[in-house]
């Protein structure tokens, strides 16, 4: 009955995810792309959950589900977010490009998974009770990943400030901005004059 | 098997009593929404030398069910240029999310019933508080689908407001409940409540990260002086402009729910839960919920609205670095001590 139970459950979300996955780049309509990323991450989650790991399908929630795509449907929802939006569709060839490198990415994760993996896909693996909590994470995260869990952390530093640069105006850009319109004040009563 | 489905039947309990008691707190959930509608238009009311609904049923204590009444019987209409699926979605996605999450806070000992043993609780997960959040982060799609299913200028604006609140002051909650859990050394709240009782209540060792969850919690469930979704002045309404009978209904349900949950979260995390003495566990929780909650209505009473760009200032620059001290000089004692 509980294995039946996990068979159900793996298949539903195992289909939700392909279906989202596919609704991501077919729907017309960005915010509705958007939507189905969300419920793509949440189907995700329910699978992390099947393999015992319900930390990581908890901040997969909070943080891309809940954080991150917030940001993406904020945008799209003040841009518009119809279906005319430059972004829509593609010229044939970046279609063709794009299935191409789709497909050949996943031939490439087939295949390191065989290699690395392949004789051992059906054993079943031993879990404890720690497997997947939050202290062991953490233990792992400050002992055998140390330096991966440093450079992302340093990686996603220079990030935030690359986007603080980004996003920064330049004294003179907001002076710049500003001549015009002043420009404009001065130039109005002579043009009313003339 | 996962231990996520191991935990929720685990101490004894048959599945079955588990699902009872899921019912039982949601209606009690729904019976707290009703009537804390009422509590607050009272309390409000007499704050602001006026009776208050005393109408309908002795002393009003029936205008709940006759607004319910009303809201149901109205017409459920659809702006025309709406997105009919999300537009339906939106305050359902609310509702769910609001419901779901009262599921993992603790609110007795636990009880023996005709030789079945009965939890205090509906789940206990080792992930609880993390749950917490990330439902609660889902719960912010209802508002920003509803907003921009709607097709209105208002409601979009007001969903995108609502949007860039909850975001940023979520950051300074989840911070805010770090204090507890490092002292906890758990994220499960059953094993949060058990801590407090062995040692003090989280309120006097973590008063900043008390005071911070207060704010946070009271902007992120857009109450007054943080109300600024539903400024009428600027918004109309916000993002549930366009939207009437039940479905506003859904909408407004869910934001006294979130405000209970919040406020069970901040009795389970600072104030023992529901741990107390003489009286049993259940009304110990009570008690403090209603406290905390007549906390909430006095605030809104008291202070005016914020205007937005003071909103994000504190919030960014007041709040989190606070939050993040008490954080990292929480963490540091733990070790230290």
């Amino acid at each position: 009955m509980g294995n039946f139970l996990v068979w159900a459950i793996w298949l539903v979300a195992a289909g939700a995810c392909l279906a989202t996955g596919l609704r991501v780049v077919t729907a017309s309509n960005p915010f509705s792309s958007a939507l189905s990323l969300i419920g793509n991450l949440a189907s995700l989650a329910v699978l992390f959950l099947l393999a015992s790991g319900e930390f990581v399908a908890a901040a997969q929630v909070l943080v891309y589900a809940g954080a991150v795509m917030v940001m993406f449907l904020f945008v799209i929802a003040y841009l518009g977010g119809r279906a005319d939006a430059p972004w829509a569709g593609g010229t044939r060839l970046i279609q063709t490009a794009s299935v191409i490198s789709a497909v050949s990415l996943l031939a490439v994760v087939f295949v390191a998974l065989m290699l690395n993996a392949g004789g051992r896909l059906s054993d079943e693996a031993e879990v404890t009770r720690a497997f997947g909590s939050p202290g062991e994470m953490g233990r792992l995260f400050l002992t055998d990943h140390l330096l991966a869990f440093e450079i992302t952390s340093i990686v996603l530093l220079v990030a935030a400030v690359g986007g603080v640069v980004l996003g920064m105006r330049s004294a003179a850009e907001e002076l710049a901005d500003a001549k015009p319109s002043l420009q404009q004040t001065v130039a109005s009563p002579e043009e009313a004059a003339r | 098997m996962s231990a996520i489905f191991v935990a929720s039947g685990a101490n004894g309990e048959p599945w079955w009593i588990a699902l009872i008691k899921a019912l039982i707190v949601i209606n009690l959930v729904l019976f707290g929404f009703a009537y804390l509608t009422l509590a607050e238009r009272k309390v409000m009311g007499r704050m602001q030398v006026r009776y208050g609904p005393n109408r309908v049923g002795p002393f009003g204590l029936l205008q709940p069910i006759a607004d319910l009444v009303k809201l149901i019987r109205k017409e459920a209409f659809a702006p025309a240029s709406a997105n009919d699926v999300l537009y339906i979605m939106g305050p359902f996605l609310a509702a769910f999310t609001a419901m779901t999450t009262f599921s993992v806070i603790p609110w007795g000992p636990g009880w023996e019933i005709g030789g079945y043993q009965v939890n205090g609780y509906v789940a206990d997960l080792p992930i609880a508080l993390i749950l917490v959040f990330a439902v609660g982060s889902l719960g912010v799609y209802g508002f920003i689908i509803g907003g921009w299913a709607s097709d209105s200028k208002f409601a979009l604006l007001g969903s995108m407001r609502t949007c860039a609140q909850l975001v940023s002051y979520e950051v300074s909650l989840a911070l805010s409940v770090l204090g507890v859990v490092i002292m906890a050394k758990s994220l499960s709240l059953v094993d949060i409540v058990g801590a407090q009782d062995a040692d003090v209540w989280y309120v006097i060792p973590q008063i900043v990260g008390f005071v911070v969850f207060i704010l946070a919690g009271t902007a992120e469930t857009a109450r007054a002086p943080f109300d600024l979704p539903e400024a009428e002045q600027e918004l109309v309404a916000g993002y549930h402009t366009e939207y009437g009978g039940m479905r506003f209904g859904l909408y407004s349900m869910s934001e006294y729910i979130n405000l209970i949950t919040l406020s069970g979260l901040a009795v389970t995390l600072f104030l023992g839960g529901w741990h107390g003495p003489v009286v049993p566990g259940p009304v110990w929780f009570l008690i403090k919920l209603a406290a905390i909650l007549f906390m909430f209505i006095w605030i809104r009473t008291t202070l005016p609205r914020l205007r937005y760009d003071q909103l994000m200032r504190f919030g960014w620059k007041v709040l989190l670095p606070v939050a993040t001290v008490n954080a990292v000089v929480t963490a540091l004692l733990v070790v230290a001590l």
